[in-house]
């Protein structure tokens, strides 16, 4: 069942804080109606940068309908930021098969960021002025929260597409390229260290 | 998660070793680390049902061993 979470994100249109919900554990269905949701705009963004000449966003590919099927399984949860009745950014997790990389959290378990991508109206690769900011914030929060819940102590690890990577080399240890990845992308991860300092940097 | 149940666990002193040592090894609870054990065996299960195949391989990437549950 579905809770909800309270959080905030920017308003672009007038650089105000606006009250967000976190929607922890949302069902398949509820993932393929944010698809839904989500592909028309998409499609338009996407339409829109070709006859303008400029490139794609790397994962403009993206099918979370397809990407739903994982939650048959108890490994995997998914979240969304949700505001002005809409959802503004998705989340899947995994809570097994993933261990820690780096020194002092090796073979310990981690949370795995499967998948994570805000709306198609705030993405600036897509559009020029995106709608809301920090989607990704709010996401990865709880991201560290479930892994707190879970016992990793907040650890989290994730594959970066090449244009995500400077967000993440903020925030985590970037251990390069993996080549045990299939799509070869880089590795991030983030210690228990680094998610306290997450959670109190930011605001809620 | 929500809605969370207690339900009793019988363990044989070996089970119960091998529990306690998995969770000093992860650092992880005794229920944190029945809860992984339960979604890592529904999903493989699975996926050995939909006919897929489990491997493990070693670490000179020499040979693979087939498992199943």
């Amino acid at each position: 069942m579905t809770s909800r979470r309270p959080t905030r994100l920017l308003r672009r249109s007038d650089e105000k804080l606006v009250q967000a919900e976190i929607l922890n554990e949302i069902s398949r269905d509820e993932v393929i109606d944010i698809h839904m949701d989500w592909q028309p705009e998409r499609l338009a963004a996407l339409k829109n940068l070709r006859s303008q000449g400029k490139p794609w966003p790397e994962n403009w590919h993206w099918d979370w309908s397809t990407k739903a099927d994982n939650l048959n399984f108890l490994a995997y949860r998914c979240f969304a930021v949700e505001c002005e009745g809409r959802a503004q950014g998705l989340m899947m997790i995994a809570t097994i098969g993933w261990r820690g990389r780096i020194d002092n959290q090796i073979g310990k378990p981690v949370l795995y960021i499967e998948y994570i991508e805000s709306a198609p109206w705030n993405l600036a690769g897509l559009v020029e002025t995106p709608r809301f900011s920090g989607v990704g914030i709010a996401l990865i929060r709880t991201a560290i929260q479930v892994s707190a819940d879970e016992g990793f102590a907040g650890r989290i690890a994730l594959h970066s597409l090449p244009q995500s990577q400077p967000f993440y080399r903020r925030y985590m240890h970037d251990l390069g390229m993996d080549a045990s990845h299939g799509e070869n992308l880089c590795y991030f991860e983030m210690t228990e260290k680094q998610a306290n300092q997450f959670v109190k940097g930011r605001p809620s | 998660m929500s809605d969370k149940r207690t339900m009793t666990l019988n363990l044989s002193d070996a089970e119960m070793r091998a529990l306690e040592a998995l969770c000093e090894q992860k650092d992880l609870s005794k229920t944190a680390v029945i809860r992984q054990a339960l979604r890592l065996y529904q999903l493989v299960d699975a996926r050995l049902a939909s006919g897929g195949k489990l491997f493990f391989e070693d670490s000179k990437k020499a040979k693979a061993e087939l498992i199943a549950l």
